[in-house]
């Protein structure tokens, strides 16, 4: 297998923190990272995303941050010297994939870009698949009518029907939900299987 | 100045990479040697051997920041011992000169790095050898994380370049059981193969590939070198006659440099060893970070690491790889690239060379395939 070499050249990342030697440090490794980096103490603008938010959640708030841990809109870092799980539960609920101690270790910065980064795209893909299988699930009753069309049409059993609307929909490439509607709406007669 | 200042030495002289120890220390040896030589007395060594005990370099670094009040270190040789010693580095602010070769993907700001990371060596290497040899290589290496990453690289290289990677495996320092690996090559029958493996394993592999070559020709260097870049030219007694004359290395430095400050260094050093020596490139390093320490000490007028590390960026110095100039942003010297042929006088034949380049650490600027971020495979 293959690991890809991580690259960040050209991203831009916001560090929500008042600036500190930590922040001093982070802008440092970022900078080598070919990373554009800006501090700010006040709300992201929702309008304004960066590639990649770094926060301080030791004295964060909700606010800082309006991102849900369901779906952070980009990888979120947690930077963080507290314990205390009322401040860790803060940064899982706003997203962050990944934890940089405070103090600040030169080489903690790279890592957790790159666990972060892996870990909002393992996100972003899940909600993707879990919302197909939604839509999908949601359409199960088209299927199940269209196999009770096909048994009465063709005096054949469930299992015999369901194979026509499978085989005809791998096919023609597309989903059995997409073709069993064709079918009820007369657009898909199947003639060539069963 | 103030009185005295201590420069800690860190350097294992035994173990399985004890040969390269054991000129790094001579190499500091000879850099304060010529020191002295041109009148200085206030800055002094203080060597401690961690004989290849991982948690000795630990010990060491301690001893010699908080019993000799070092605030520089050069030393370490392998990644691990360096790993061990830059978080004490960094708790007292001091500055650890870090000289060898190494896999990249670390800048911190408590470190100087004097050796080559993965763009300055593995690149240029790759650059060199697939238009010539194809890019279906063989990659063999020491089982930690300079082997693992260097061959982690070398295949997103191959990949990238179209070509298969035939084969990856990993031996311990000490282990010298080849033969393996060897009938494996024998059987795939690879274009190259690159060698990040250590000390005696690497030795008994170059043996083994030779015997392979002699008895069947397609694996003579000439036909599918063994490539790597680590090899020493202290290393070469250490392997059987003859054995790797041929094969390939990429350095910075070789004892061969036609240069005049390499033969002015050469008969300085064969007056102070009274007879001629081999001066590999990790000699050269040490002889080098030592010199550039104690130099920019003396620029700084004091040992404060912040002022001696504000010195060293400000400038260019002169040294054996050139006018050596350190990246502000990533504390990385630029390097030259060398590769070298082994020849029958235990030394290297330079047959390809490169102007100094600066290090890219973390690979920022390396030509990668498009779609930079990460991605996941399911």
């Amino acid at each position: 297998m293959t690991t890809r070499t991580p690259n960040f050249t050209g991203w831009r990342a916001v560090i929500l923190s008042e600036a500190d030697g930590n922040t001093d440090r982070l802008c440092r490794q970022l900078g080598l990272l070919g990373i554009a980096v800006s501090i700010q103490w006040t709300p992201l603008a929702a309008a304004d995303l960066p590639d990649l938010v770094l926060i301080d959640a030791d004295r964060g708030w909700d606010e800082l941050l309006l991102f849900s841990d369901a779906a952070p809109a980009c990888p979120v870092v947690a930077l963080l010297g507290s314990e205390a799980p009322g401040r860790i539960s803060f940064a899982l609920r706003h997203g962050a994939g990944a934890i940089i101690s405070k103090p600040v270790a030169a080489s903690a910065v790279y890592p957790a870009l790159v666990l972060a980064v892996s870990i909002h795209a393992e996100r972003v893909e899940a909600r993707r698949r879990i919302d197909h299988l939604e839509e999908r699930l949601k359409l199960r009753p088209i299927v199940f009518a269209a196999i009770v069309r096909l048994k009465a049409e063709r005096h054949i059993d469930d299992e015999k029907a369901y194979a026509i609307l499978r085989d005809c929909a791998m096919r023609r490439r597309m989903p059995i939900e997409q073709l069993a509607a064709f079918f009820l709406g007369g657009s898909e007669t199947l003639r060539e299987v069963g | 100045m103030q009185e005295s200042v201590k420069i800690g030495i860190l350097y294992s002289t035994s173990g399985p990479y004890g040969a390269m120890g054991r000129d790094a220390h001579a190499g500091a040896e000879f850099a304060f040697h010529d020191y002295r030589a041109r009148g200085g007395s206030e800055i002094e060594p203080v060597f401690f051997d961690p004989r290849a005990d991982l948690s000795a370099y630990l010990e060491g670094a301690r001893s010699l920041i908080r019993d000799h009040g070092c605030r520089h270190i050069v030393g370490t040789i392998t990644s691990s011992a360096r790993k061990e010693v830059i978080p004490l580095v960094e708790k007292h602010d001091g500055l650890l000169w870090y000289m060898c070769p190494y896999e990249g993907f670390e800048a911190n700001e408590n470190v100087i790095y004097i050796g080559g990371c993965p763009n300055q060596h593995l690149i240029p290497l790759f650059d060199y050898l697939l238009p010539r040899h194809g890019a279906r290589p063989y990659l063999v290496g020491a089982n930690y994380v300079w082997g693992w990453e260097m061959n982690r690289l070398a295949r997103e290289l191959i990949h990238n370049a179209g070509g298969t990677v035939l084969g990856e495996r990993y031996l311990p320092l000490e282990e010298t059981a080849v033969e393996r690996i060897v009938a494996d090559i024998a059987e795939k029958r690879p274009s190259f193969v690159l060698n990040n493996l250590v000390g005696p394993s690497s030795y008994a592999f170059l043996a083994a590939m030779r015997e392979l070559g002699e008895r069947d020709p397609a694996f003579l260097p000439e036909n599918c070198p063994v490539a790597s870049c680590d090899l020493q030219e202290c290393e070469l007694g250490d392997i059987r006659d003859g054995a790797a004359l041929g094969q390939l290395c990429a350095a910075s430095y070789f004892d061969t440099l036609d240069t005049p400050d390499n033969k002015a260094f050469k008969a300085r050093l064969t007056a102070w060893s009274g007879g001629e020596r081999v001066v590999s490139s990790l000699f050269a390093s040490a002889y080098t970070a030592v010199s550039l320490c104690i130099a920019a000490i003396e620029a700084a007028g004091s040992d404060a690491p912040e002022r001696v590390r504000a010195e060293v960026l400000a400038r260019d110095w002169p040294s054996l790889f050139g006018a050596m100039r350190v990246d502000t942003a990533t504390n990385h010297a630029a390097l030259p690239f060398l590769l070298g042929r082994i020849n029958d006088r235990r030394g290297f034949d330079v047959i390809a060379s490169a102007p100094a380049l600066a290090a890219d650490p973390y690979l920022t600027g390396a030509p990668t395939k498009p779609a930079p971020r990460l991605r996941v495979v399911s």
